[in-house]
């Protein structure tokens, strides 16, 4: 499959990958159109978000009220040598402080939980997509790249829903209520703290500007010395054969001194921005201070000694946040970009799926098949692999399939069990119940109905980082937790001494099967099938060697499975061969002959030849050769 | 502890200059931070007295808070470079000599070490360090610095009110230390849930295949539904320390400051201090705790920084396992290859890989190995090429043991191609260039006159391929390039091999996905180098396949099962012989007389 995928990928760059470019205008658009449809997902949790967003002023309010309270003392309590007056300011001080910091961290919670969890429903929206994807998105997206998209990209948009977005609104709110606090106490004074408001503005932006590049810079710097170190290493015997230590070490020493340029000037602007924001508010202090003194110190100006004090703690707070704004603004639009990512991979149109309660259209099949004229192609610009295949499958059936490597035997398997859809021609689901009811057409067939009684064994068995029941029984509901039903499916399959050897059904496979032999996982997924049954089985039988014994349990339960049900196998073992009622064998993806065994024998034809080479294919290594070949071509 | 901080030493001792101006700008900057609030309250107390002095006083303190405000904006910016940046030299020294030593390192190291990890070594460690050599080596000289100041500061303007103001802002400092630890507790868990929250998702995504022929996507689901459900709780968890939790030691500074008022109000009442303290006390209240709040994520950072210099540390004094060599050998052009009585077990096997093997392959002439996946095919190779260290006295080259070689000397005068082709991601001609200097540096332009690339591309069948490429040779290849074809990697793995073109050649089953008619041709291009342009020589060849169409021409062929030699004997003997050897001969000979479709 690797090999398919390599050869596409040269034209097929997905379009969602690539940075985004283009007018501002389109991307603002943009934007609106991916909040918009973020709110789908964030829909459900509003009450936590609503609840947050409401407590937001009440925090500002409190913040802002505290200075107040001090300029009360200052102007009334003191002077008026009111003691108890002050105690109760003290307190209502206090209980502002207390207030405060209730609101805010249920505000933070609120806001963060909601946040959460729509990510949650991100991730598990992105996951349940991908697991509807049809075969053709995996052989062109690299399995790399789908996981960042599941992972990392959703990880960087939690990132910025629990830190960047909302504590941007909350700090503007504040900035907000502390400004028209300011001006509603003294517009005059408001005026002369904020002269130096536009040479902080240009200072911030342009030192924040050129901070942002510099952090651009730093990232991909990062990016290059890690991906190099990275492959690197993971080359590092091919380095070390052709004796390129010296220049790797040298090469990666480059791009470390790139990064180091980078991050110094880096930490050269961010300290700045740093002392800036201290030296601007101290200049705002001193500002407010030489032109209110002559008011405050003459008798009964205007201006009092209590409003020095909460202009001085207003102007003490009011520039931190913005030094902050810049950096959070980047990782809202390192999100954006995230998301637009994450878009892009659910805007993959998935695999049809049945209506909820919809009937079973195969419930009373009995596993006949007429197909006629089948023809398919992977790719549209592609040769075809299947040209014009006709054949039947009688109810309970075995037939068997034989081919070289690119007679299109595997892809055969992947049609009828619809992996891969768009073929032309008619593959008929026959026989049900009594006779003379009509064929169902495959393409009438949604997947998963499908797929409950047309199962597909394939070659690599794939086993689940979990015990034998869960392998054999897929989390299918009904066969889950049956004990009975998973014991006698693995009876069948003679696998069940082996699996009651290792501690029972609960016994833990490891990481892809790791636990076991291979013989032993080709018996477990044999298992699968015993226990579901299928109406009809397309098996890839397996050509990897295993020793002698399992081989023996191999034979035996591939003759279990043939039993009872129409089969489909494309077959290695002359065993199997022999034992199907009627052989078909392919050539250049059409039927070159077919027959009963001896019938094909006596024909002395390609299926003698194939006889004679014993219906291998080397070591079993180019499982997908067909497709390769057909890469190859290209 | 104590070799940790000699290590630190080691790589910080070069900034010790900068870390010194550091320190005194760092005290400059504390010194100005708490002289701002004291000015401000000596003008609110002059200007609380009035009069035309007082306007006056107060005037010369604003401008005299205008000079404070521009020596704090100098010298905190160059307390803080000079501190952060020389975190950055240490992280880029670190880095580099880490890789550098990983270079040295051989293939046992990476058996024992996944390819991750070592990244993470290599990257995340060296930034724990730098955090702690930086932004905790800053925060501690700070801390050092500006409790002493800013209590010395609170003191000098009521002792009184220092003591009411310590109280809380102490137990807040304690609650801090610990929620801080209890939240490393929880980001660590975490990332350990959010890597298997990973791991599952790339377990289903590589088994989709499984999954969709059982229609098993429910359960599929729900499996990561575990995973992602157990995340989002954690995240939860640390949601409410985040909220709850972490705002306390602000909060406690923001009580502080309601004392002052009250107690501080007091005072100011009973005349036993000017008004203008209330806003020095409160400014510093403020200060203080914003320095008490680094500190507590300071000791994370230290702690944190020390586990992953432990961490580096074990990397770099790995020893390189390099046998020291005695004499300097020169290897004939072509060398004599001997194996003797060769036995070899991996350290994790129980049973050899290879047992008993001997052979002697004469200069110029080809060795083949044939053998089943499993039969030890390739660790020979790898023991020829020294990947892994054959035990002594059981591989020589010119009659010196192997393990006594230098191993530059030679790998010098070695062409390897791995049976898995390995290809760097960036141009396809760097990667068949490897051989040559500096492959990696940035090359504007390059000449495709190379005469022996063409001739190396023509010997791999190599050319048609390239035509497709869409830049041909300039195209970047590898994991962020275009991806070729397993058929393509091994021919270009090949080619990358012929262009160096050593004295040894060694082929580990370099033809197992290329189709059958350019088997043919590479097979014959192989044998021609016996005297062929792309060599004077013809070098000495040891060719691994589980074809015997590629081992036809060979001088002699081992036969390999389970580590053991079974057959030996030219192809024309192990044929008549009707062994193993000839047994797959007939079957893959019958296979490409039917002609592949192609």
């Amino acid at each position: 499959m690797s090999d398919r995928r390599s050869a596409s990928s040269a034209t097929s760059k997905s379009p969602a990958s690539r940075p985004d470019e283009g007018p501002t205008a389109a991307r603002q658009a943009s934007a609106i159109s991916l909040l918009r449809r973020f709110w789908s997902f964030a829909r459900p949790h509003r009450r936590w978000l609503l609840s947050g967003l409401a407590l937001i002023p009440i925090v500002a309010g409190m913040s802002t009220l505290r200075p107040l309270l001090v300029k009360h003392a200052v102007d009334v309590d003191i002077p008026g040598g009111d003691a108890l007056g002050l105690r109760l300011t003290a307190m209502a001080f206090l209980g502002a402080v207390i207030a405060e910091f209730l609101c805010q961290a249920t505000q933070m919670y609120a806001l963060q939980r909601a946040g959460y969890s729509t990510i949650y429903d991100v991730r598990r929206t992105v996951f349940a997509h991908v697991l509807r994807l049809p075969n053709r998105f995996f052989d062109n997206h690299a399995m790399g790249s789908l996981l960042t998209r599941t992972t990392t990209d959703v990880e960087a948009l939690s990132e910025t829903m629990s830190f960047g977005v909302f504590t941007i609104l909350s700090d503007i709110v504040i900035i907000g209520s502390i400004l028209v606090a300011m001006f509603v106490l003294s517009p005059k004074l408001a005026l002369i703290s904020f002269t130096v408001a536009p040479v902080l503005f240009f200072l911030v932006r342009y030192v924040g500007a050129a901070l942002r590049r510099l952090q651009l810079e730093v990232r991909k710097a990062q990016a290059g010395q890690t991906g190099f170190l990275a492959e690197q290493l993971a080359g590092v015997t091919v380095v070390q054969l052709f004796g390129r230590e010296d220049d790797a070490r040298n090469q990666y020493a480059r791009l470390g001194s790139r990064y180091l340029r980078a991050t110094k000037r880096a930490n050269w602007l961010d300290a700045l921005l740093y002392a800036l924001m201290d030296g601007i508010s101290a200049f705002s202090i001193a500002l407010l201070l030489y032109f209110a003194a002559p008011e405050v110190a003459v008798e009964n100006g205007a201006i009092s000694l209590g409003l020095l004090f909460a202009f001085v703690d207003y102007l003490q707070r009011v520039f931190g946040p913005i030094k902050e704004f810049s950096g959070k603004l980047a990782t809202i639009q390192r999100a954006a970009a995230s998301l637009e990512r994450i878009y892009g991979l659910l805007d993959e149109p998935a695999e049809d799926r049945a209506e909820p309660d919809a009937r079973d259209p195969l419930a009373r099949w009995k596993g006949g098949l007429h197909v006629r004229d089948l023809q398919f192609r992977y790719k549209d610009d592609g040769p075809d692999v299947l040209r014009g295949i006709s054949f039947d499958v009688a109810p309970g059936e075995v037939v068997a399939v034989v081919g070289r490597t690119g007679s299109g035997k595997s892809s055969l398997g992947r049609v009828i069990t619809r992996f891969y859809d768009g073929y032309r021609g008619s593959v008929g689901l026959t026989g049900h119940g009594e006779a003379g009811t009509k064929a169902v057409e495959l393409r009438d067939v949604p997947p998963e109905q499908l797929r409950r009684h047309v199962l597909m064994v394939q070659q690599d068995v794939f086993l689940f980082n979990d015990d034998v029941g869960f392998n054999v029984s897929l989390g299918e509901a009904g066969l889950a937790g049956d004990d009975e039903r998973l014991l006698r499916a693995l009876r069948v399959v003679q696998a069940e001494g082996v699996v009651q050897a290792r501690g029972g059904l609960s016994f833990s496979v490891g990481e892809r099967g790791d636990n076991l032999s291979a013989g032993e996982a080709q018996l477990l997924a044999f298992a699968r099938v015993a226990a579901r049954e299928p109406t009809l089985l397309i098996l890839d039988e397996a050509t990897a060697n295993v020793d002698s014994l399992t081989e023996q349990k191999v034979q035996a339960a591939i003759e279990q499975l043939l039993q009872g049900r129409s089969v489909l196998v494309i077959a290695h073992r002359l065993s199997t061969v022999r034992r199907a009622d009627r052989i078909l064998v392919l050539s250049e993806g059409r039927v070159a002959e077919q027959g009963t065994h001896e019938e094909l024998m006596a024909n002395k034809g390609l299926y003698a030849e194939l006889y004679e080479m014993g219906f291998g294919e080397g070591e079993g290594e180019d499982k997908d050769k067909d497709e390769k070949d057909e890469a190859d071509r290209e | 502890m104590n070799s940790v901080f000699r290590f630190l030493y080691r790589y910080a001792r070069q900034n010790i200059p900068q870390y010194a101006l550091g320190g005194v700008m760092l005290f400059a900057t504390n010194y100005v931070v708490v002289r701002i609030p004291a000015i401000i309250g000596e003008a609110l107390n002059v200007l609380e007295i009035g009069g035309s002095q007082a306007l006056h006083d107060s005037q010369n303190l604003a401008i005299e808070l205008v000079i404070l405000g521009l020596t704090v904006m100098v010298v905190r910016t160059l307390s803080r470079v000079l501190f952060f940046n020389p975190g950055r030299d240490i992280e880029y020294r670190l880095g580099v000599d880490i890789f550098g030593h990983l270079l040295s390192l051989q293939r046992p190291f990476y058996m024992r070490h996944k390819v991750g990890e070592l990244t993470s070594i290599a990257s995340n460690d060296t930034q724990a360090v730098r955090l702690l050599v930086g932004f905790a080596g800053l925060q501690v000289c700070n801390v050092l610095v500006a409790i002493p100041l800013h209590l010395y500061q609170m003191w000098a303007t009521d002792p009184v009110l220092t003591l009411w103001c310590l109280a809380p802002v102490t137990l807040g400092a304690l609650y801090m230390r610990w929620t801080v630890r209890r939240f490393f507790g929880m980001i660590r868990e975490s990332m350990q849930l959010l890597a298997r929250l990973s791991d599952r998702v790339l377990e289903t995504y590589t088994g989709i295949g499984t999954v969709r022929a059982h229609a098993a996507e429910q359960a599929a689901l729900d499996r990561f539904e575990e995973r992602n459900g157990e995340y989002l709780r954690l995240q939860l968890r640390v949601t409410a320390i985040r909220a709850f939790g972490m705002p306390i030691l602000g909060v406690s500074g923001m009580v502080a400051a309601g004392i002052v008022l009250w107690v501080g109000g007091q005072r100011v009442l009973d005349g036993l201090m000017p008004v203008g303290n209330l806003a020095t006390f409160t400014a510093l209240l403020l200060s203080l705790v914003g320095i008490l709040m680094a500190l507590a994520w300071v000791l994370a950072a230290i702690s944190r920084g020390i586990v992953s210099l432990g961490r580096i540390e074990k990397v770099v004094d790995t020893p390189a396992d390099l046998p020291p060599v005695e004499e300097a050998v020169t290897l004939a052009d072509p060398p004599r290859l001997s194996l003797r009585n060769l036995t070899f077990t991996y350290a994790d096997g129980d049973e050899p890989a290879l047992y008993d093997v001997s052979a002697d392959v004469a200069p110029g002439t080809t060795l083949g190995i044939f053998g089943k996946t499993g039969s030890g095919k390739t660790t020979l190779i790898n023991l020829l090429a020294r990947v892994q260290t054959p035990p002594p006295g059981s591989v020589f080259v010119d009659e010196c043991d192997v393990t006594s070689v230098d191993l530059g000397v030679l790998r010098e005068a070695t062409a390897v191609v791995p049976q898995s082709p390995f290809l760097f991601s960036t141009t396809l001609r760097e990667n068949l260039r490897l051989a040559e200097a500096d492959p990696w540096a940035d090359r504007a332009t390059q000449d495709d006159d190379d005469a022996r690339l063409r001739e190396v591309l023509a010997a791999a069948c190599l050319e048609e391929d390239v035509r497709q490429l869409p830049d041909g040779l300039a195209t970047v290849v590898g994991e962020r390039g275009v991806m070729l074809s397993g058929g393509q990697r091994q021919r270009a793995s090949l080619a990358r091999a012929l262009y160096r073109m050593r004295p040894l050649l060694l082929l580990d089953d370099v033809l197992s996905a290329v189709d059958q008619g350019t088997e043919a041709r590479l097979v014959e291009a192989i044998r021609n180098l016996r005297g062929g342009t792309l060599t004077n020589e013809s070098p000495t060849t040891v060719i691994v396949s589980h074809r015997t169409s590629v081992l036809e021409h060979a001088d002699e062929i081992l036969v390999l099962d389970h580590g053991r030699v079974v057959e030996r004997g030219t192809h024309a003997q192990l044929v008549a012989r009707g062994g193993l050897y000839a047994e797959t001969h007939l079957h893959q000979g019958s296979e490409s007389e039917g002609g592949e479709p192609s």
